[in-house]
């Protein structure tokens, strides 16, 4: 699909916006997951990327950097602003009208559910998650994109807008710290 | 544990994946209907635009009087008045606006090209307004 076209609808009328969400909210979703390995944190920080994306979608000029990873942009940077200011995260649904709000925490309760299943299923992968973050975000975040996201350098350098001798220093320097962390594997 | 093979563990793992979400569709109509709720109201600018206008006014129409010596004029009556107005209102509205611009220039995927002007046209007049009557105030 040509993402230009996309936006120019999005534009006439907002409510196009939905598309963007049935393509990347749940990509968006899984990402965040993986970075915090919290349901209801994960919850809030998709929404508020979502709404942040909304809001500015007008602004966002087709440049070179596609929406996908446009709205990994906007995650990263909820993702690190939670990691930084986490006692004074203030839940999204708290400010957004929910039409049904009872059978959407229905349907949030039953997400819940199935992610902290699916969470149990992955004991390792916890495990290395646990000792990442307390790693600095700097290297949480180009380990999780790259290990975590499967992207590729070029796509990494784009989302975090940083040059490829800083991502591979990063990487290196990252590797090594959680390599010893987890050293009593 | 060698890194190359620490790094081979990372990748191989298998990771938790997202199959579906049932609160997607509710939430991005949630979204889509959400209004914007600015901190920065017009009216919350207003007081100190009316102000300023009166000082242009008053320096225009009454003979011998300049903006400066109006705004000195306010200063020896209202001294904490004009502080906010002249000099604590426009440092705020500077640091507000260098602040909005730089999170639209993230929100807007950092564009490079000259449509970022476009955008916060409005957010660089208030500074240079307020880098103005600073200006003017410091004189």
């Amino acid at each position: 699909m040509d993402e230009s076209d996309l936006l120019n609808r999005i534009r006439k009328n907002p409510e196009n916006f939905s598309e963007i969400f049935k393509l990347y909210y749940k990509q968006i979703f899984g990402y965040i997951i993986r970075r915090t390995g919290n349901f209801d944190d994960t919850a809030d920080i998709a929404a508020d990327t979502f709404l942040k994306a909304f809001r500015n979608i007008h602004n966002f000029r087709y440049t070179g950097i596609s929406v996908k990873v446009w709205l990994y942009r906007i995650a990263t940077n909820e993702i690190n602003l939670y990691f930084r200011h986490k006692q004074k995260h203030n839940s999204i649904f708290e400010h957004i009208n929910i039409e049904d709000n009872s059978v959407f925490k229905n349907h949030i309760a039953e997400d819940r559910k199935e992610i902290e299943a699916e969470l149990l299923r992955h004991n390792q992968f916890l495990s290395i998650l646990n000792e990442l973050k307390t790693l600095p975000v700097k290297y949480q975040e180009v380990i999780a994109l790259r290990y975590f996201e499967d992207k590729n350098n070029k796509e990494i350098v784009e989302i975090l807008n940083i040059n490829e001798g800083t991502l591979k220093s990063l990487l290196s320097r990252g590797l090594e710290k959680l390599r010893q962390k987890c050293n009593h594997f | 544990m060698e890194t190359d093979n620490f790094e081979k563990q990372l990748a191989d793992m298998t990771k938790p994946d997202v199959k579906g979400l049932k609160h997607e569709d509710m939430l991005a109509t949630a979204i889509i209907n959400a209004r914007d709720k600015s901190v920065v109201s017009w009216w919350w600018i207003s007081v100190p635009v009316f102000i300023i206008l009166m000082l242009i006014m008053k320096s225009t129409f009454m003979p011998g009087t300049t903006l400066i010596s109006a705004m000195h004029e306010l200063e020896s009556s209202q001294k904490y008045l004009s502080l906010i107005f002249f000099l604590i209102s426009p440092i705020i509205m500077i640091i507000i606006n260098a602040m909005t611009v730089r999170k639209i220039h993230f929100l807007s995927g950092s564009p490079k090209s000259i449509n970022f002007l476009e955008t916060i046209w409005f957010n660089v007049l208030v500074i240079a307004l307020s880098v103005l009557i600073l200006i003017i105030y410091s004189l």
